[in-house]
């Protein structure tokens, strides 16, 4: 038998939960990733310089659905009784959110990895060249945004997963979170839309509207994991069945 | 006030005090409240059944007792020690009654989840594999195992390390017969020197396992006993015959069973005895009714 002290601080459980998720989600992460990266390659090959400005914007649209696999963990572990089993030995709800969480940025990680890689290696590989302009872009907003976008679509899906009775389908919390994954994007996408066919826009402004958009995600996110603790008791994370 | 003893190391629970103590506790959820006053002290080792009908609570005192839910009123301590806090861990396993296996692993990567989570170490896993006769599935993937594999699994967790006391929601409900059995020897090995508090809704079972049952009634204990002290009100027995018998003529029958009301235990030998008189040829002799039973009425 091992020998261990009574008080003993509960064990990480990041590893096995982001392996769960790959397992679990990779319908989501292959999606995420494939069409992401097909979209990279399409848009250097057809758009050329355009993927500067196109790539950065769409490529959030895609990690926040490629990154499920975290919040379907948490919804799966919630109906089997694992979450109950969790809490009973030890593990805080803020815990088991923060987990899940970093899952998601990790899963959020792979698919940017992947598609920035081969888009940004082919359209060097196409003779253009590596400038500012691409780095903001992708740096200031389209990384950032899908990591942003990523884990708000996971934490909106745990509060409504750990707030609703069992459903399944689209009508479900990980049926409908990747469209509230993708509504922050498609909402900046929408609005600098507009304002560029209203012509009233500069490009210091795009850049000032992405990066407070990335911010307001990201500081909503952290509100809802601080809040989680106090708001979500661990009674919501309990199997309805 | 009782001076309050060092949590005994898990490895070597020692008995004699007080190990849990409900104290007037009340307890629910956020729309109702199920448990209301319930008392009880449990010191010494044995099987504790937890009996009631649906409804009764049995579920929301176990997570009570596994500090998952906090009592709205009242105290609960496992060892002198609140069971939320770190401390209180350590001392107890805790099974749902659901199996709380987490899909997307194996059975044997499900084992080391439960590893890492208990602290226990590659020997108890393969320990386990053996003890609990799972090695030969350890491959399969959790999802694809049937409903007895799953169970025996989910409560391999509790022999990774030995705690001091067991709290057990129903964990051999929805299981064939063979497979409850064999979890219901394993559990009373446990339960040797150790504190095991039971679930379930099944009469006989609890009459197989249990020392003690603790009966819950709309949230609140009916009965907190010994088994063995529980007297039916009534006595009824069945007489299964080798071959008819006209004497048996003015008996109820209930399907292969001749049942007949009798005062008490002490009018059986005068039964047999009649019986044996009249040349009554007897292929089986029960209680037909459970004690246990009168406490859902």
């Amino acid at each position: 038998m091992s020998a261990a002290s009574p008080v003993e601080a509960p064990p990480s459980l990041l590893g096995i939960t982001i392996r769960r998720a790959t397992i679990l989600g990779r319908f989501f992460l292959v999606y995420g990733t494939v069409l992401s990266t097909l979209l990279a390659a399409l848009l250097t090959v057809s758009a050329g310089a355009g993927f500067v400005s196109g790539f950065p914007l769409f490529l959030p649209v895609f990690g926040a659905v490629g990154s499920m696999g975290g919040l379907t963990v948490f919804s799966n572990d919630r109906m089997k009784g694992a979450l109950e089993y969790f809490l009973a030995y030890g593990l805080s709800p803020q815990r088991l959110f923060t987990n899940v969480l970093v899952t998601a940025l990790v899963l959020g990680t792979i698919i940017v990895g992947v598609s920035s890689t081969v888009g940004v290696g082919v359209y060097l590989a196409r003779g253009h060249p590596l400038n500012g302009t691409l780095a903001l872009s992708l740096g200031g907003y389209g990384i950032p945004m899908t990591y942003a976008s990523a884990a708000f679509a996971t934490i909106v899906g745990m509060y409504w997963t750990a707030l609703s009775s069992p459903r399944s389908g689209l009508n479900s919390p990980i049926g409908l979170a990747p469209l509230i994954g993708v509504l922050p994007p498609v909402s900046v996408l929408t609005t600098l839309s507009l304002l560029a066919s209203a012509g009233t826009v500069t490009s210091a402004e795009v850049t000032e509207i992405a990066l407070l958009a990335v911010l307001g995600v990201a500081a909503v996110t952290v509100a809802l994991l601080a809040l989680s603790g106090r708001l979500l008791r661990s009674e919501r994370l309990l199997s309805p069945t | 006030m009782t001076p309050r003893p060092n949590p005994a190391s898990p490895e070597s629970p020692s008995f004699g005090a007080v190990e849990v103590v409900c104290e007037s506790v009340s307890s629910g959820y956020l729309e109702s409240e199920v448990l209301r006053d319930v008392s009880f002290t449990v010191s010494a080792p044995g099987v504790y059944v937890v009996l009631g009908p649906n409804g009764a609570g049995k579920t929301t005192l176990f997570r009570t007792l596994a500090g998952i839910l906090r009592p709205s009123r009242g105290h609960v301590r496992i060892r002198y020690t609140d069971p939320s806090a770190a401390g209180a861990r350590p001392q107890l396993h805790y099974l749902s009654h659901l199996d709380g296996m987490p899909d997307g692993l194996t059975v044997g990567e499900a084992l080391e989840l439960y590893c890492r989570v208990e602290r226990a170490g590659p020997a108890d896993l393969e320990r386990v594999l053996d003890q609990l006769a799972i090695r030969e599935f350890s491959h399969e993937f959790v999802a694809r195992l049937s409903a007895g594999q799953r169970k025996r699994v989910s409560i391999a967790r509790l022999f990774l390390r030995p705690r001091a006391i067991y709290l057990l929601d129903e964990p051999t409900a929805n299981l064939d017969p063979k497979v409850a059995r064999e979890i219901r020897t394993l559990i009373l090995e446990l339960a040797r020197d150790r504190i095991v508090l039971y679930s379930s809704h099944n009469l006989f079972e609890a009459r197989e396992i249990g020392q003690y049952v603790v009966a819950l009634k709309g949230g609140r204990v009916a009965l907190f006993d010994r088994i063995e002290n529980l007297r039916g009100r009534r006595l009824v027995i069945g007489v299964r015959l080798l071959e008819p018998s006209d004497h048996l003529a003015g008996w109820t029958r209930e399907g292969e069973y001749y049942t007949r009301e009798l005062s008490g235990p002490e009018a059986v030998p005068a039964l047999l005895h009649d019986l044996d008189v009249h040349g009554v040829r007897v292929r089986e002799l029960k209680e037909m009714n459970n004690p246990l039973e009168e406490l859902f009425a």
